[in-house]
């Protein structure tokens, strides 16, 4: 069956397939899954899932003899692993334990694991694989335990001791951190700690010795619920508890910028006045830091993105959510000058930053404190920068700090022999540039500073 | 049924029964470990913790609504 708007990622599992119908994603399933599907609806194992909100919720809206049709409720913005902060990525790793023990006990099993399997929405790490629940089989191992040492418990450990930079190794292995390669690279000493040693050293060696066997003469070995139950609860247990090394305290950004109180207050008004007038809903704030001027606006938002380079400021920004329980922001990691591309099979399975941008289509765009960055630390050009942001926003707010501003002036005297390379910064230049695809609404100079504030409305939007 | 669509590894399969026998033992010498500081008056005050435990609820938010 070929179906056109079937989606490029949902080819492996045959029990059914994701595809778009006029924007909207439903879920088809297959006869072969039906026997799962009605267990797992009529017993009150998704109900139950839905309550606790763990898994996307969905309604039937058609039931044949050869297909049944879902649609799972709305989430605005799909954020994949390399993009989550350590805390992030850890409570989608507990998400997906909970959920194993969760089934085992009501007679069902994950078959698969992987990190893509759970996203983030309303402030929560949440699975949208509807479809990976199986019947448990009686004294077999868990199917999914390489596969979620090799999404979850590998990346968190390197995490662990290499930093949170680690986690970005997901985006180039897209089935997990190979297990021979994640043995190889953990530091000598996790041999041992008896349960690193079982679950990654040990692993590693069983499945170098088993790779060869092409005639499936060696027999997997009968596993009873309990020590299942073991094995998903001390994973738990240890993921439960594990910090970076690195210094994990963020918050004191803001005493480290050049900014004075008052010229503070007045970005955050002036920022609050904007959204208010152009009546946005939804935003992106790229280079938000912790989330703390996405805070500060008073209009009701319906989704904002905070996104920032800095693992621990997104991490800072996940943990504020949840102590406040907010359900309207999503943060995540994001390098500007390297924003994340779209991989997968045809480079068609996990979409890039942009092309999720584009329909996300948010109202605004905020870049505070971050033009700077890409034009003196990245090299990139006003026109280039310019460009970029209209790609998908139909607002865009923008401060522009002026060669004379102390972060500015650090950053050119860090250029050294360079230096006269970036005469071209300069506010002129900055709007001639921005002029070729926005037009200027209002602009406000910050007082007691060197920064600008614009207010742009895309040209092409109407 | 197994839809078989990607490989568990063999090596995977087999190795699960020593795991869960290691995380047995740690598991019990923890819980022992526990009972003894509680006995002893040792245990620490449970901090505020980011995540909650294991166990989902049947039917949680029920009771709430």
């Amino acid at each position: 069956m070929v179906d056109k708007s079937k989606h490029a990622s949902s080819f492996r599992d045959p029990s059914g397939y994701i595809y778009t119908e006029e924007g909207v994603i439903k879920r088809a399933i297959f006869p072969i899954y039906f026997k799962q599907y009605n267990a797992l609806t009529t017993s009150g194992f998704f109900d139950s899932l839905f309550k606790n909100k763990l898994l996307i919720p969905h309604r039937e809206i058609a039931k044949t003899e050869t297909k049944i049709v879902i649609q799972p409720e709305h989430i605005p913005f799909i954020t994949y692993p390399y993009e989550w902060s350590f805390n992030m990525y850890k409570e989608a790793a507990l998400l997906t334990l909970k959920l194993q023990k969760y089934s085992l006990e009501k007679g069902f099993s994950l078959k698969d694991a992987t990190a893509f399997n759970v996203t983030f929405h309303k402030g929560k790490a949440i699975f949208i694989d509807t479809l990976s629940f199986d019947f448990y089989q009686e004294n077999t191992p868990w199917r999914a335990y390489k596969q979620f040492i090799a999404h979850f418990l590998g990346p968190l450990v390197m995490a662990h001791y290499h930093g949170a930079q680690s986690l970005k190794l997901m985006s180039n292995f897209i089935d997990g951190i190979p297990i021979k390669m994640l043995a190889s690279m953990l530091p000598f000493k996790t041999k041992m700690n008896p349960f690193l040693y079982s679950n990654i050293h040990l692993l590693a060696k069983f499945e170098d010795k088993h790779n060869e066997d092409y005639k499936g003469e060696s027999k997997a070995s009968a596993l009873s619920k309990k020590g299942q139950l073991n094995i998903i609860q001390s994973l738990y247990d240890y993921i439960k508890k594990l910090s970076l090394k690195e210094h994990s305290e963020w918050g004191n950004y803001y005493d480290k910028t050049n900014y004075t109180n008052d010229a503070f207050v007045q970005k955050s008004i002036i920022i609050d006045t904007w959204i208010e007038n152009v009546k946005a809903k939804t935003l992106i704030d790229v280079g938000g830091n912790d989330g703390t001027f996405v805070r500060k606006i008073n209009t009701n938002l319906q989704q904002a993105l905070v996104c920032d380079i800095d693992n621990n400021a997104v991490d800072f920004n996940y943990k504020t959510i949840k102590e406040n329980k907010e359900s309207f922001i999503t943060p995540f990691v994001l390098d500007v000058l390297n924003p994340s591309a779209a991989i997968g099979f045809q480079n068609k399975e996990r979409d890039s930053f942009i092309g999720r941008m584009q329909d996300f289509a948010p109202d605004v765009t905020l870049a505070l404190a971050v033009i700077h960055h890409m034009s003196l630390s990245g090299n990139v050009t006003f026109e280039m920068s310019a460009q970029f942001f209209a790609s998908f926003s139909k607002h865009l707010i923008i401060e522009f700090p002026k060669r004379n501003d102390s972060w500015v002036q650090r950053l050119l005297n860090s250029k050294v022999d360079f230096k006269d390379h970036f005469d071209w910064y300069c506010l002129e230049n900055f709007e001639t540039a921005y002029c070729t695809y926005f037009e200027v609404i209002e602009k406000k100079s910050i007082a007691n500073s060197e920064r600008v504030m614009y207010l742009l409305k895309t040209k092409h939007v109407k | 049924m197994h839809f078989l669509y990607f490989d568990p590894g063999l090596g995977a399969m087999i190795v699960q029964a020593i795991v869960a026998a290691v995380a047995g033992v740690v598991l019990f010498s923890k819980g022992l470990m526990y009972k003894i500081k509680t006995l002893l008056g040792f245990s620490k005050k449970q901090e505020e913790e980011l995540f909650e435990d294991i166990e989902i609820k049947d039917q949680d938010t029920d009771n709430k609504q």
